[in-house]
């Protein structure tokens, strides 16, 4: 049996608004194999979005633990996290954010300067080959389509060759052509790497491509259809 | 439907946008408040000072009418006339040697006999009081003698002590706490020693040829015009050879070294307010960029460009008039703070009260500064489309500002300069400050884009951190432009205030000292010319010694025009403002550079003839052949120009701007000066040995009076110093506005960059890299810059050469870039702390 790349064992989350503490994740469990896809679905302010970034590591557990990659997220202090994010994680947003005064090729090489990669720019070149977008790599995102800045995105977030892959809604801005493009991107590159990747979508269709799909509700995360 | 009148419109539009305050207005109210204060601090306090200077004017002079005449008295014709006018005072005033009767000690002092009328306007006040009165009571001996605390000092005796003075002794009544008619002692050469008559003819000081100045001072009868009693004098007596000063006319000296320091120092106040001019383009820039959405609605929903730009102009004026009149209630109120600070220690009277001018035209300054620098960015808000509702605004497309407001900007300009220039003692100075201002500014902009486009070629280093750096030197919206030009021009003023006053400082204190003479020697007698010869050359130590004959006399016309109506240039008026050294030669001075014509013969005997330097016959516009004519003991003497001399007279060597031929002077009773070197091991035992042989003369220390220089020209470097440090805050605050600006976007991409993996080192390294680049580049600019301008300012206006102070300009340029780093860090440490998810979800 493959080893698990994600593991989660009763999660919890809490933050404090303005209205006092907010009870977001509630026990959350879930084990991931790697090269594995998931579509997590559910309503607005379920806490899919919140569950991405706790396995990002751009959040702290109230309690719970974090396994990525072998790596306990637990132990890890800010810096930890960022170094792991580098080697591990890709994330794709809704929004792209994209540094909007770095061209696409430097934005897409970030990852791979901050590890200190020697080639960053020339694998970021061809991540933005891979992406369709190697005649716009001087190209700043205000100069970009939406299409093309996701695209960016892509390649960004796939540019070190990370174990997991988190997607945000990536076609929540995008019409929906636009949105098929660049989902038949992410899966192809997601094949072609082998990486796991785990969805947040609204999409019933985008769902559908992802080999689990599941569902968050008020915090809590359930597989409709697991035995 | 008619169109609504403009102005009520655009006032409303106004007061709606400034209803959410003053959020983004820190800079812009900051720049002007600091530069407006700067130019009304300077202002009033030359205003108050001239005022004081004035009210005490009286006081100061002595009088109603003074009139100088330097190694003669009045003749009896002349005093009689004066006497038929009103009362006399007269004064006596000479250099001297004071001793200690029972001990060793001795000090140059500035001895001052005064009669029973003196002071005819203004108090003498002592401690423990005594009146003139007391001056001429002798006791066991000794005459009374008043003071100033650091003779006490100098000589270490108290009040009650008996000094000697020639032949005198001279009994300490009480110490001087106030002298009426004397300003600015910080130029005299020695503590005050104030006698009376009889005091004064008990010495045996007042020789033939002795340098003695004397003063009549008359006190008018209410009513009188003082200048029309110095008209009728100078009518009586055309050749008297005197100098006749009314009470209005009181302290010259004093006045144009206020003058002086005030358009200098305004003119340094002026270019901070130009630095922080570039902190009020920045901040009304990026209050319009933050209001294109509004603009662009109200465009849609029929608002012209007229009303846009109006009720906008009307904002930047309203908030302009906040800024400079905060800045102008500060510097109104600075002469006050002054005199409370210094209290005695202010050396002029200071008039307290409200100036209106200087304080207007502080405000003015003000005022089209924010207009120069806020109507492009108007402009270009005019210009708005309202189709970027529709089709989105990137920020980096700004409307062109129009043709209109381009000529606005140049009128406004115009207006500023024509400003300086009038407003300004001295036109050509302020003149020349435009030209070097506008080439500053475009030298500066130039700059900045070059290190922009120069981060932008630039190799990438393998850093990560080195490399955003670099990229966000020279990406869209990056602070590196207003950083390197506005640090960039504030470090420079302070790096030409520094390396100015190193250059000076050392021309004092390194160059001199090394080939300079320890002493001169006044008011030698003919007759002890030759032993005193005789026993400099004879003490130890003494490695040479120069005498000369002199006497003063003072130029009264230049190639025949009387100096009143010669056209003379201002860097050589001081030789025409009083009397003047004089000597004579038959041989050509050892180590002087003849430049035109020739030396007479040694044993020339005919008409009089003249030598003169060559800088003042370059600015008396005289050459080989003109004449000069020179009043001498009240006698005019016209000497035809036989040649011009190149003197350096940073060597201290004895030398006179004027040196006549033989056979003009020697028949005036006159006395002579020397010079004695001396190495420092040696100096107290020449001190000594002269003094004890010519009780008579004065020995001036000069390793002495270059520390009182120093001390001056330290006071002075302090104002200049303090001047150049605001416009180093207006760029610190201008490079603040940038950074701030940009804070969303340094937030933003902290967030994206973690996301990507970057530690807080990583930012840490990106964000403090940049800033050091950027301090580094404004710095080095700054060096360069800033030292070329010293050299042509040291080199060139002040004749002196000029050296790199290496230590001063690093201080400098250390504190400039620790000061930009800690800036940038300090406006970014948020971006560093910032948490991603908080913000990714609220994005």
């Amino acid at each position: 049996m493959t080893a698990p790349i994600l593991e989660i064992s009763n999660l919890h989350l809490s933050l404090v608004g303005g209205g006092g503490r907010v009870n977001i994740l509630r026990g959350i469990d879930l084990t991931v194999t790697a090269g594995e896809t998931l579509s997590i679905a559910g309503p607005s302010g379920a806490g899919k979005t919140t569950l991405l970034m706790a396995l990002a590591g751009l959040e702290r557990p109230s309690s719970g633990l974090v396994w990525v990659a072998g790596l306990d997220l637990a132990g890890l202090d800010e810096d930890g996290l960022a170094r792991f994010r580098r080697r591990q994680i890709g994330i794709v947003f809704q929004s792209f954010h994209l540094v909007a005064t770095m061209t696409a090729l430097e934005n897409a090489a970030l990852p791979l300067e901050f590890a200190g990669a020697d080639d960053a720019r020339e694998r970021a070149a061809e991540a933005l080959n891979s992406v369709g977008l190697g005649d716009r790599l001087a190209h700043f995102p205000g100069q970009l389509s939406g299409g093309e800045q996701q695209r960016v995105a892509l390649a960004r977030a796939f540019v070190a060759q990370p174990a997991l892959l988190l997607a945000d809604e990536p076609t929540g801005n995008l019409d929906r052509a636009t949105g098929e493009r660049v989902m038949d991107l992410l899966f192809s590159l997601q094949a072609e790497y082998g990486t796991t990747l785990l969805l947040v979508t609204h999409d019933e269709v985008l769902a559908g491509r992802c080999g689990r799909r599941l569902l968050m509700t008020d915090g809590r995360l359930s597989e409709p259809g697991a035995p | 439907m008619r169109d609504p009148a403009l102005l009520p419109l655009a006032w409303r539009l106004a007061q709606r946008e400034l209803r959410s305050g003053l959020r983004g207005f820190g800079v812009f109210l900051a720049c002007l408040f600091l530069g407006v204060f700067a130019i009304a601090a300077i202002g009033s306090f030359s205003a108050a000072a001239h005022r004081g200077l004035l009210a005490d004017a009286r006081a100061l002079l002595g009088g109603d009418l003074e009139i100088e005449l330097h190694q003669r008295e009045l003749i009896p014709e002349q005093r009689r006339s004066l006497g038929t006018r009103g009362e006399i005072s007269e004064v006596v005033e000479l250099r001297t040697m004071a001793r200690v009767a029972d001990g060793d000690r001795r000090a140059l002092v500035e001895l001052k006999a005064v009669d029973d009328a003196y002071p005819l306007y203004g108090a003498l006040e002592s401690l423990p009081p005594a009146g003139v009165a007391a001056l001429d009571r002798v006791e066991n001996g000794a005459f009374g003698a008043l003071v100033e605390a650091t003779l006490l000092q100098r000589l270490g005796v108290e009040v009650g002590a008996t000094l000697e003075v020639g032949a005198a002794r001279l009994r300490i009544v009480g110490v001087l706490t106030r002298e009426p008619d004397r300003t600015l002692g910080a130029f005299s050469l020695g503590p005050r020693l104030l006698i009376g008559p009889a005091g004064l003819a008990a010495t045996g000081l007042i020789q033939p040829g002795s340098l003695v100045n004397y003063a009549y001072r008359l006190r008018l009868p209410a009513g009188t015009d003082a200048a029309k009693v110095k008209t009728e004098l100078q009518d009586s007596f055309p050749a008297a050879g005197w100098r006749v000063r009314t009470w209005e006319e009181a302290a010259p000296r004093v006045r144009r070294f206020l003058d002086r320091m005030t358009l200098n120092l305004t003119l340094v106040g002026l270019c901070a307010l130009l630095v922080g001019g570039l902190g009020v383009a920045g901040a009304v820039r990026g209050y319009l960029d933050g209001k294109v959405v509004n603009i662009a609605t109200m465009k849609c929903l029929g608002a012209s460009g007229r009303t846009i730009f109006t009720g906008y102009l009307l904002q930047v004026l309203m908030l302009a008039a906040l800024g400079a009149g905060f800045g102008v209630a500060a510097g109104a109120t600075f002469p006050a703070v002054a005199v409370w600070l210094a209290g005695d220690r202010l050396p002029i009277p200071v008039q307290l009260g409200i100036y209106p001018l200087p304080l207007a035209t502080a405000a003015l300054f003000g005022l089209l500064i924010s207009l120069v620098f806020s109507l492009q960015a108007l402009g270009s808000a005019r210009r708005i489309p309202p189709a970027l509702l529709f089709r989105g605004y990137s920020g980096e497309e700004r409307p062109a500002a129009g043709n209109g407001v381009r000529a606005a900007i140049v009128a406004t300009a115009t207006c500023l300069a024509l400003l300086a220039v009038f407003s300004s003692s001295d036109k050509r100075l302020a003149l020349w400050f435009i030209v070097g201002a506008v080439a500053c500014f475009a030298l500066f902009r130039g700059l900045a884009l070059l290190v922009i486009a120069a981060a932008r070629r630039s190799r990438r280093p393998r850093h990560p951190g080195l490399r955003l750096a670099l990229a966000n030197i020279h990406r869209p919206g990056s602070p590196a432009g207003s950083a390197i030009f506005s640090l960039g021009l504030g470090l420079t003023a302070l790096v030409i205030v520094a390396l100015v006053q190193a250059n000076l400082t050392r021309l004092v204190t390194e160059t001199v000292p090394a080939e300079a003479p320890a002493f001169f020697v006044l008011d030698l007698q003919p007759a002890q010319v030759a032993p005193f010869e005789a026993l400099v050359a004879g003490l130890p130590g003494v490695t040479r010694h120069d005498l000369f004959p002199t006497l003063r006399g003072r130029i009264v016309a230049i190639a025949g025009t009387p100096v009143e109506q010669a056209a003379i240039a201002p860097g050589v008026q001081w030789a025409v403002h009083g009397d003047r050294y004089l000597s004579y030669s038959g041989v050509l001075p050892p180590g002087t550079e003849l430049t035109a014509g020739s030396w007479w013969p040694a044993d020339y005997s005919g008409p009089p003839l003249l030598s003169l330097t060559a800088d003042l016959a370059k600015g008396f516009g005289v050459k080989v052949g003109d004449t000069l004519t020179v009043n001498v003991l009240g006698r005019n003497i016209t000497a035809t120009i036989a040649s011009l001399r190149n003197v350096d007279w940073s060597t201290l060597q004895l030398n006179f701007a004027l040196l006549f031929s033989p056979g003009v002077l020697e028949a005036a009773p006159h006395s002579s000066i020397a010079t004695v070197y001396v190495p420092p091991a040696g100096e107290e035992a020449v001190f000594r040995a002269v003094t004890d042989r010519f009780p008579n003369v004065s020995m001036i220390g000069v390793r002495e009076v270059l520390a009182n220089v120093e001390g001056t020209l330290e006071r002075i470097a302090v104002a200049f110093r303090a001047m150049a440090a605001v416009a180093l805050l207006c760029g610190f605050l201008v490079l603040g506005g940038a950074v701030s600006a940009d804070q969303h976007r340094r937030l933003r991409d902290a967030v994206i960059f973690k996301v990507c993996g970057a530690t807080r080192g990583d930012l840490l390294i990106a964000f403090g890299a940049e800033f050091l680049l950027l301090g580094l580049a404004a710095g080095a600019i700054a060096a360069l810059v800033g030292s070329l301008a010293a050299w042509a300012i040291v080199a060139g206006p002040m004749s002196a050469p000029f050296k790199l102070a290496p230590l001063t300009l690093l201080l400098t340029l250390v504190a400039g870039l620790s000061l930009t780093l800690f800036l940038g860090l300090a406006g970014t440490w948020r971006a560093l702390g910032q948490r991603p998810a908080p913000w990714l979800r609220e994005e």
